[in-house]
């Protein structure tokens, strides 16, 4: 017994979902301790390797071992019998329940016909805690941020006393505040001898963390490198088999074009209070803020959604009264939720009819709709946009995050739109396909004079594509950098100034 | 398949591939089941009666379809923004009751009543869709209480008792026919193929599905959502009240008790067609096929001498058996 056994090890497991492969001859073992990071785009088959180790999904091929001991997981409920426990992406929380309960969901304390609350709640409450203690366990789940619900979701897979933790992208909702306070609690875990496995999108934060990173590519291992040799470069080319571009582009200054949106003390009680900034024609403006930071409420009282109880919106110098989004879309202000499946999509309908639903008017003919004029400009579009699809009669939902972006954008271009206000564009996008948008946008704004509003958290994309970068913090505006003098620790300075 | 084309597709649909892929297509279609049971079950009547296919069964069959169907139409409408319409047979009643009186006491013409009871049927649908669109009510609890007042003001005025005769020429809508087919089942018919047409190649239709499939997304895309779930609950109505007047121009005599039993038969017509009671998915001809499948369920239990009692359990069975159909083919 000099080599200990790894707690999880497994050996070439395939899985294949109808005639597709998802997982082709992965071997992947973790350490007690050990924090081991699993990075790849979307679909290069991290979550189905997940899924096979938390229980939820039966391997095609392959073994697996705990503790030197080979297993077959059933269900979730037999991982966790092995202490194997996950906190998955998508949240998924009972609203109308407590938080506490929510954490300790089926495992209440106490008899059966009796539960003992009060011990309930202290032990909801110290797993709460452990990873971040500004949320009340008394609340509702429904009334927390999204950024906190995935928090909730964490203490209860923390909960459960697992051994081994998977975090299928815990911080892709999650601000940098939080994001520190998820990566101290795992430093905690594994200094006690836990261990987990990280997913995320976000490199640095993988680089920061991992004490092993393994890349899958099209549902196969790419290599398995140390956090020393694990720079971003590497990274994006094991995770895209390529080198990516220098991306980087240049800021721009844009004093002699005309401003087209003017936001001038714009208030909302318990929102945000005395939020001013200007557009200019053709000019990509960062907001940057924590959630709760009011950013979203901004952007959607400006979109007409809800109403401010004072300040002005003037759009080319005029002053406007969106009563409806409807009011806004007209003038050609349009807004791109932060919540693409729930508030974008039209998940059941078609890419075509997704991207020109707003604009239907345009191709209603006497008695029929003129479809293939519609196909026609769509495909254009798409084309433009670069978004890979097969057939525009396939669903949407058949596409993946960073496509069906793409027709979100197209939707509003062949409206004619000329501001957006875009919230999180990119989040849960892979790499490649979030450096696609950007360079959409980027070039969007120099060819049809587009101006675009980029709500974002990540600091990156900011600096990657905004020409000015505005914080935001606790409902009001701290300040405007232009992106060439700003930097992140001064950004960051500004927010809690 | 009208309404299937390629471009509206909800499915994917593969073009290349011919004959099997045709057929894939086929089975995707959300109506493709029921297609197939209907004439599995005409197939088996033909074979097992003597008098099934008999040219007057026929008419009997269709007439029965059309009544409830008319009022299936309205409901999948209303299902397919997301709502449900509870009060669909009760407005029925009212509306026919209504159109009697307005026949035999205050001396509307008779071709206008048709008319003008749709009108009043879309007033009473308008009224549920004010509630659930304008103040955002859960459409069950709102059409729950709708229902129960327009059955009981339908018994207020009738004290119970029917509205007749309503007399020549106002039967000939429930009673006469074109070129032998009964005019209820024409009228039924031309419905239908506007339905078809309005959901496939209107902005309205289109806008129906995405108003179904996404509320939220449907809002931020600029469409007017109210307006559209206001047109399904009023055009709900409307339909209901075109089936409850047909109806007692058949019978020449406005019955309070028209419409009831019509509910369950027009949510049941719909499911079997394969409209979702989520929202966002159905289609006309799966309801129409829908109503067709009851109507020759009833009219086969009678012809194979089966007691009328046993008809509501082979229904609920035949529900049942779309349901799990429906989940195997959502497996796949």
């Amino acid at each position: 017994m000099t080599q200990p056994h790894p707690l999880i090890d497994a050996r070439h497991v395939s899985k294949t979902f109808g005639s597709v492969r998802a997982l082709t001859d992965v071997s992947i073992t973790l350490a007690p301790g050990e924090v081991h990071s699993v990075i790849g785009e979307n679909g290069a088959g991290k979550s189905t390797l997940m899924g096979i180790l938390c229980g939820r999904i039966r391997p095609t091929q392959g073994k697996l071992l705990v503790d030197g001991t080979e297993v077959h997981f059933h269900s979730p409920q037999d991982a966790q019998a092995h202490g194997i426990a996950i906190a998955p992406q998508e949240v998924n929380l009972v609203p109308h329940l407590t938080v506490a309960e929510n954490i300790l969901l089926g495992a209440h304390r106490g008899r059966a016909a009796h539960i003992d609350w009060k011990s309930t709640l202290a032990e909801a409450t110290r797993h709460l805690h452990e990873v971040d203690d500004s949320v009340d366990p008394r609340a509702r789940v429904s009334q927390l941020s999204r950024a906190q619900q995935q928090l909730v979701q964490i203490a209860r897979a923390a909960a459960t006393r697992a051994r081994v933790i998977i975090f299928d992208e815990p911080t892709a909702t999650l601000t940098y505040r939080e994001t520190d306070k998820l990566i101290a609690y795992i430093r905690r875990m594994t200094a006690e001898g836990r261990s987990a496995f990280y997913i995320s999108h976000r490199l640095d934060e993988v680089r920061e963390l991992s004490h092993r990173i393994t890349a899958l590519r099209d549902g196969a291992l790419v290599g398995c490198i140390g956090p020393e040799e694990a720079t971003r470069d590497r990274m994006v080319t094991m995770m895209a088999g390529r080198p990516t571009r220098a991306h980087v582009t240049t800021a721009r200054t844009l004093t002699d074009r005309p401003t087209v949106l003017e936001v001038q003390g714009l208030n909302r009680d318990h929102e945000f209070r005395d939020v001013s900034f200007s557009l200019r024609e053709g000019e990509i403006l960062g907001i940057s803020g924590l959630i709760g930071s009011g950013r979203t409420e901004v952007a959607k009282c400006i979109f007409g959604l809800t109403r401010p109880q004072s300040g002005r919106v003037l759009l080319d110098g005029r002053e406007t009264r969106f009563r409806s989004p409807l009011d806004a879309i007209g003038a050609g202000l349009v807004y791109l939720p932060e919540e693409r499946k729930a508030e974008g999509i039209f998940p059941l309908l078609s890419i075509a009819e997704n991207t020109v639903i707003p604009s239907f008017d345009r191709f209603t003919g006497v008695l029929r709709m003129r479809n293939r004029q519609m196909l026609d400009e769509v495909g254009q579009l798409a084309r433009q946009l670069k978004a890979k699809f097969s057939r525009l009669s396939d669903p949407i939902s058949s596409l993946s995050g960073g496509n069906q972006q793409k027709f979100i954008i197209a939707r509003w271009l062949m409206r004619e739109a000329r501001v957006l206000i875009m919230d999180e564009p990119t989040r849960g996008i892979d790499v490649n396909a979030k450096q696609e948008i950007q360079s959409v946008l980027r070039r969007l704004t120099e060819e049809r004079g587009l101006s675009v509003v980029l709500i974002s958290s990540e600091m990156e994309e900011l600096f990657d594509v905004a020409d000015r970068i505005l914080v935001m913090h606790e409902g009001r505006v701290k300040g405007v950098k232009d992106r060439a003098e700003a930097t992140q620790e001064g950004l960051l300075e500004l927010a809690m100034s | 398949m009208m309404q299937d084309t390629d471009f509206n597709s909800a499915t994917p649909v593969q073009r290349d591939g011919g004959a099997r892929a045709l057929l894939l297509r086929f089975f995707r279609w959300e109506a493709s089941g029921i297609l197939i049971a209907l004439a599995i079950l005409f197939a088996a009547l033909a074979i097992a009666t003597d008098n099934f296919l008999s040219a007057y069964n026929m008419s009997v069959v269709a007439r029965q379809a059309a009544f409830v169907g008319l009022v299936a139409l309205g409901q999948t409408l209303v299902l397919l923004v997301g709502g449900i319409d509870l009060s669909v047979g009760a407005c029925a009643g009212l509306s026919a009751i209504v159109g009697s009186i307005a026949l035999t006491q205050w001396g509307l013409h008779p071709f206008l009543i048709i008319p003008f009871t749709m009108g009043f049927g879309f007033a009473l649908g308008a009224l549920n869709g004010a509630l659930v669109a304008g103040l955002r009510l859960n459409p069950f609890i709102v059409t729950l209480a709708t229902w129960e007042i327009f059955a009981g003001m339908t018994l207020v005025i009738t004290q119970g008792y029917p509205i007749r005769p309503l007399g020549e020429p106002f039967t000939w809508f429930g009673q006469g026919d074109v070129f032998g087919v009964p005019l209820p089942v024409a009228i039924f018919a031309v419905v239908s193929l506007v339905l078809v047409w309005t959901l496939a190649q209107t902005r309205f239709g289109r806008n129906i599905f995405a108003v179904g499939g996404n509320r939220d997304a449907a809002v931020l895309a600029g469409i007017r959502v109210k307006r559209v779930e206001f047109l399904a609950y009023g055009l709900a109505g409307m339909l209901s009240a075109l089936a409850g007047i047909l109806y007692a121009s058949r019978m020449d005599a406005g019955q309070p008790s028209v419409g009831e039993g019509w509910l369950m038969g027009a949510i049941t017509a719909a499911i079997l067609g394969g409209t979702s009671l989520r929202g966002g998915q159905g289609s006309v001809v799966g309801t129409v096929l829908g109503a067709l499948l009851l109507a020759v369920l009833a009219n086969g239990t009678v012809l194979m001498n089966v007691s009328g009692f046993w008809q509501r359990v082979i229904v609920g069975g035949v529900v049942l058996v779309a349901v799990l159909v429906d989940l195997l083919r959502r497996r796949d």
